[in-house]
Order: structure tokens, then C-alpha cells, then sequence
């Protein structure tokens, strides 16, 4: 697989909270599957990571969460929405309860990993949902 | 499945007295209250005093916390309380900061300002139990203002008051929210550490590994990182600000994360009581045996606590429980069966105390001193940890110490290889986890346990009240007391910053304001997310 044909992923932190081993590890799990990833690290606000996922031009936003209050996943969406970035695919993971992740699917998030989601499941999902063709993002998130 | 301990030492089926040949009652073990200490500190143990059982608390504004904190105290929680600032305060920035709005009382409480404190502690005394207050080192300063001013308006004598509310200056590098560089968290640690001990305060300062851990790291390196720092902060105190050893060493309390792996919990803890014991005598000449005894309390692994079928983790809470109560510490506060999913519920709370009190009460554990010393496999594991551990902190040294080896990336990297490795012996079946990566169930059948949340409009509630008070308070006292803190973080290193930071607490500046002008001394931006303008005019 060509480096252009390669899924590129944007990973981040999102808020204040410092707890990053989850997020580094999705990185070096989905490194291991081939596929491109952009790590922001912490205290990223929703504009940064959109920011950086215009610039980076990444088919999939991933999010480590660990507030207890989902507000600022809410305002990411509504920033990809009014950036047209509707097509970019975006995965949440972190410490989310059950009926957190129902609701946070309901807003658009295609798919929320909890804590010890095994790699198989993780990339199997992007690799599903994400169709890259050669340098343009083509990615059509089929979820939903 | 690895038949190994969590550093990688192999397990044998069965322990002799051949694997413990060379072991000498009295050099490496001691009565307990005996040099070297790897039994205990007190020969009658638990008899004399029960480890303080406590929780967690923190959720939500002061006043909610202040509830939670008179409900655990119903529950049974024994001897001493413990609070954790919430992500903002962390940092430390204001609730009312824009970004800092949106987080404001998730996961701890938002003591940004003496007031806060006030409503925390309304109508609960400040002495007659340890009071406990975590999170971040920079903020730690100014917790420590809180207490001293509190004490001082209720007319207590501030020696009276015990615990813990000042914290080490390596958190950031394990996973904890924390925005301040080093060597500004090095500077205001060695200020409030020096101000404890010259003012002969019973306060401790948090130096502890279970940040380490709980990002990843193993045993063996907890140890070596736990006394790389203890021995670079204590050899700052006595060369740096001239103190005295034997008054420095009544200061650090290490907070130790008990994980599943029984056996190697116990030995770890054993393992670190004779390594303190060793170090403070033959590094540090120590003069009196209570500098040989370091305070260890134990935190069971919030890490170990599963999303996936959530009771099975009082199992594990019970078991570390369990574990810390027979090791012998000071203090345990036990993670809760919904650490994965949320801030813990009462039910789940309940549950933890009473885990506790069930192990104080029922097992027969606690009237007992190290009822395992003697065990060849124990024997063995302490000794084993404390040899690996060694030459881990021997390879920190020889970089130069803690600071050195940190600044040449050396212990961000252990403890990330760590992190993967553990990943990976989880994702190859290595090490099991029930309802993990066997005996897995489909989410529809697992049991549903309440959750606590907080929403958004919480934290807009206590963003919009700092708000609004910010502007009732005495504005001339204010600009007077911060402009003179300002001053003083201008001045050398040397010079501490408690006065005026006590000062500026008690003219009710807030944490962002003053952790901000000490900042803006020091060159750096007022805001470490570059958001505000410092509102005062300093010049």
C-alpha cells in the first residue's frame, strides 16, 4: 500500500484533561496497521483539531475523551458541519458510559470505543468506513 | 499466559527456604518499628492506629463537594478526607477562563480561590482528621495558602492541622494535567516545601509513584523513579535551602498504586519501606529513626478498574484492598468499581468503603504486622524488586538524577515502552483480564450500574459565580497583595513566595491570577493557553 494510498487518521486529546496513554496507544495501534497518523496530543480545543484536520487532510478524527461532560465533542461536530467536513469520519474513545455513547452517535459520531477496545475492532472500523482514492479525501463515512 | 512479575522476573511453581538462604532477619528485615523497617514502621501495627479508610471526593461545585464529603463521613470514612481539583484548577486557570468554563468542576473540585476552600470545608473542621487535597504541583502553593489562612480565620493553631495538600513537580510527565514548566513547579515545590518545614507544619507533600504507574509503568521502575525523585528533592531542600535532613524527611508521603498482582504488591511495598530506611541513613546520614520511616499510603489501581462488566472490579478492588491492608500503609483510598465510566456514584463509593471496612473489620488482617514476612515467595519478591529496581535508578543517576533524566527524555520513554508493552501483553492473551480478552459478554447482558455526571450547565453555573464574584471582592487589597507577589516572583529563586502568596490568598486572588503573575515574572505568557490578558496592570 502506497503512502498515498495509506488512511490517515488525526488523533487528539480533546480539553484539559492530561490522561494521553489511551490516545498513544491508538496511535501506535493503528501505525502498526498501515495507516497515517497525526498525534495533537493535549489540551486541544475543537478549533485546533479542526484546524489541524483541514491542514493535515485526514480522512479520520479520532477523540480521547475523559470529561464527564461532552459539550466540546458537541462543538467539534458543529465546527466539521460548518467547515463542510461532514464526510471526515470521527471516533471518540476514552471513559464514556454506555448511554453517553448513544447519544454521542445520535450527534454524529460514527462509532465510540470504550477503555480496552480491542485493535482488531478499531481498525477493522475505519478500514470499513473510510474509502481513500489516491491523494483526495474521498472518504465516504458509511455509518449512521 | 506470562508466568512473570509485571517487570518481567520469572515465577517459579513453588518457593524454599533455598531461595531465601541469604536473607538476615535482623539487616534485611527487622522487627516491625526496627531498622531496616521492611516489616513496618509500629510493632503493634494496625492496634495502635487502623489505616485512615477514605475516598476520593470531588465532583461539581464546592458546596456539592462539601455534601459529598459529610455523606462519606456517614459511610464510614475514617481518619481523614481527600479532595481533587478539578482539570481547570490543575492547570491552574479559572473557572470563569473561556476554555477553562466549559470543564470547570469535571472530574474534582474547582478550588480556585480561597472562597471555594471555605465552602469546601463549611462545617467540617480542620483538625481532628488529615486533610488531604491532590492535584498538580503549581497549585499546590496556593493550596497550602488555603489552609494556612482558613486555620488562621477559624483561630486554629495551624500545628494542629495534619495531611497533605502539596504535591510534587514531576506530575505533567505521568498523565496528569498540569501546564507549568519544571522548573517553575521545582521553584514553588521547594518554597511551600521550606516554608512546612521551617514553620513546623504537620503538612506532607505528595512525592508519588502512582501517577507513574497508572500511565504504565511496572514495579521495579516505580521504585527506581520513586526514590530518583525522593532523593533529588530532599538533596535540594538540604543543600539548596539549607535544611536539615532529619526535619526534611518528616515531609514526603508516597502514594503507591496496588494493583491485582497480590503477592508483587506486597513485596513492592515491603521492597520501599527498606529502601527509604537505606537511603536516609547511609545517603543522607540520617540522625533520628523516624527519618527512616517514609509515609505510604496506598491508592488500589484505578488502571486495573474495567469498563466491561463493571461489578467484576470489587473483586479487584477487594483483592488490592486486601494487599495494601496486609503490606501496611497509612492511608488507603480505593478506586471504584465505575472509575471506567464516570465520576463514582454513591453506590459505588459506598461500595468502596465499606471494601475497606469490610478487610478492617472482618478479616483479621489488621491485628496482625506483616503477616506474610517470613514467606519465601515474599521474601523472594521483595528482594527480587528491590535488586531490579536498583539498577534502574542506578542507570538515573548515572544520567544525572531525576531533573537530568528527564531532561534527556529518558524517563518519559521508560515509562511509554512500558505503557506499549503492557498494551501488548493484553492484545497477545499474555496477561488476562476477565470480561477483557476472555470471558467476554455482550454489552445487552452485562449488568447496568447508575452514573454520576455532571452536565454542561454545572460547569457554567461555577464559571458564571467566579465571574460575578471576581467583582465584589476588595479591589485596592487585591491589586496591592498580587503586585507585591509579582514583585517577589521577580526576585531569585531562592526567595520563597509563600508570605505573598498567603497574602494574595487571603485578599481572595484566584489561583489563574496568581499562578498567572508569577508566570508573567518569569517571562512566560500570564495564560499558559494564551487565551486572556493578565487583567491587572503590574507596572
Amino acid at each position: 500500500m502506497g503512502k498515498s494510498q495509506a488512511i490517515k487518521v488525526l488523533i487528539s486529546v480533546i480539553g484539559l484533561d492530561g490522561h494521553s496513554t489511551g490516545a498513544e496507544i491508538v496511535c501506535r495501534i493503528l501505525m502498526d496497521a498501515g495507516m497515517e497518523v497525526v498525534y495533537l496530543g493535549i489540551y486541544q480545543t475543537p478549533e485546533m483539531i479542526v484546524r489541524a484536520a483541514i491542514q493535515e487532510d485526514v480522512d479520520v478524527i479520532g477523540i480521547s475523551s475523559h470529561a464527564s461532560n461532552y459539550g466540546q465533542i458537541d462543538e467539534l461536530l458543529e465546527l466539521l458541519k460548518r467547515n463542510n467536513m461532514e464526510d471526515v469520519c470521527v471516533i471518540c474513545g476514552g471513559t464514556i458510559p454506555r448511554h453517553q455513547m448513544q447519544e454521542l452517535k445520535k450527534k454524529g459520531i460514527s462509532e465510540v470505543f470504550p477503555p480496552q477496545s480491542t485493535p482488531e475492532s478499531i481498525v477493522h472500523f475505519i478500514v470499513s468506513n473510510v474509502k481513500r482514492a489516491g491523494n483526495s479525501v474521498s472518504g465516504s463515512c458509511s455509518c449512521s | 499466559m506470562k508466568r512473570e512479575t509485571d517487570y518481567g522476573h520469572p515465577i517459579k511453581s513453588v518457593y524454599t527456604p533455598k531461595d531465601v538462604k541469604d536473607l538476615n532477619y535482623e539487616r534485611d528485615l527487622g522487627d516491625p518499628g526496627a531498622y531496616p523497617y521492611s516489616r513496618g514502621y509500629h510493632p503493634d501495627g494496625y492496634r495502635s492506629r487502623v489505616w485512615t479508610q477514605r475516598m476520593t471526593a470531588g465532583l461539581g461545585s464546592s458546596r456539592r463537594t462539601n455534601e459529598v464529603l459529610k455523606k462519606y463521613r456517614e459511610m464510614g470514612q475514617r481518619g481523614g478526607m481527600l479532595v481533587i481539583c478539578d482539570r481547570t484548577n490543575a492547570m491552574p486557570i479559572d473557572p470563569d477562563h473561556p476554555i477553562g468554563r466549559k470543564e470547570a468542576g469535571v472530574l474534582g473540585w474547582p478550588g480556585a480561590s480561597l472562597l471555594e476552600f471555605e465552602e469546601l470545608m463549611d462545617g467540617i473542621p480542620l483538625t481532628g482528621q488529615s486533610i488531604t487535597l491532590l492535584g498538580s504541583c503549581a497549585m499546590s502553593s496556593i493550596r497550602l495558602a488555603y489552609v494556612v489562612a482558613l486555620a488562621e480565620k477559624r483561630g486554629v493553631n495551624l500545628s494542629e492541622v495534619h495531611g497533605s495538600v502539596t504535591e510534587y513537580p514531576f506530575c505533567n510527565l505521568f498523565g496528569q494535567t498540569d501546564a507549568q514548566p519544571l522548573d517553575l513547579n521545582l521553584k514553588l515545590w521547594l518554597d511551600s516545601s521550606e516554608f512546612i518545614v521551617r514553620n513546623k507544619i504537620r503538612m506532607r507533600s505528595g512525592i508519588l509513584s502512582q501517577h507513574f504507574q497508572e500511565s504504565g509503568g511496572n514495579n521495579a521502575q516505580a521504585l527506581a523513579v520513586e526514590m530518583a525523585m525522593l532523593k533529588e528533592l530532599c538533596k535540594l531542600l538540604v543543600d539548596e535551602r539549607g535544611l536539615d535532613f532529619d526535619d526534611v524527611a518528616f515531609l514526603p508521603y508516597e502514594l503507591v498504586s496496588v494493583g491485582s498482582r497480590f503477592f508483587e504488591e506486597i513485596a513492592k511495598i515491603r521492597a520501599l519501606r527498606r529502601m527509604w530506611a537505606k537511603m536516609a541513613k547511609e545517603t543522607f546520614k540520617a540522625r533520628k529513626e523516624k527519618s527512616c520511616q517514609l509515609l505510604i499510603a496506598v491508592h488500589t489501581s484505578g488502571r486495573t478498574m474495567t469498563y466491561q462488566q463493571p461489578l467484576n472490579n470489587i473483586a479487584r478492588c477487594a483483592i488490592q484492598t486486601l494487599a495494601g491492608a496486609i503490606a501496611g500503609c497509612t492511608a488507603i483510598d480505593n478506586a471504584c468499581l465505575d472509575n471506567a465510566h464516570a465520576e463514582p456514584s454513591p453506590l459505588a463509593a459506598r461500595m468502596s468503603l465499606n471494601t475497606q471496612h469490610i478487610v478492617a473489620d472482618e478479616t483479621g488482617v489488621a491485628d496482625v504486622v506483616d503477616p506474610l514476612g517470613g514467606s519465601y515467595f515474599v521474601e523472594y519478591l521483595t528482594d527480587k524488586v528491590e535488586e531490579e529496581a536498583y539498577k534502574i535508578w542506578r542507570k538515573i543517576e548515572d544520567l544525572g538524577g531525576m531533573i537530568a533524566s528527564v531532561q534527556k527524555g529518558f524517563i518519559q520513554k521508560m515509562l511509554k515502552d512500558s505503557a506499549q508493552e503492557k498494551q501488548r501483553e493484553v492484545e497477545r492473551g499474555d496477561r488476562l483480564i476477565v470480561g477483557v480478552n476472555e470471558l467476554v459478554i455482550p454489552p445487552e447482558e452485562d449488568f447496568q450500574i447508575p452514573i454520576q455526571e455532571l452536565k454542561s450547565e454545572d460547569s457554567e453555573e461555577i464559571a458564571a459565580r467566579m465571574e460575578e464574584w471576581k467583582k465584589t471582592r476588595n479591589m485596592p487589597l487585591l491589586q496591592k497583595t498580587i503586585t507585591q507577589l509579582y514583585l517577589d516572583a521577580k526576585k531569585e529563586d531562592r526567595h520563597n513566595l509563600m508570605p505573598s502568596i498567603i497574602e494574595a490568598v487571603k485578599a481572595y486572588a484566584t489561583a489563574g491570577e496568581m499562578i498567572g503573575v508569577i508566570r508573567k515574572a518569569r517571562g512566560l505568557n500570564y495564560d499558559p493557553l494564551e487565551t486572556i490578558d493578565c487583567p491587572f496592570n503590574l507596572d
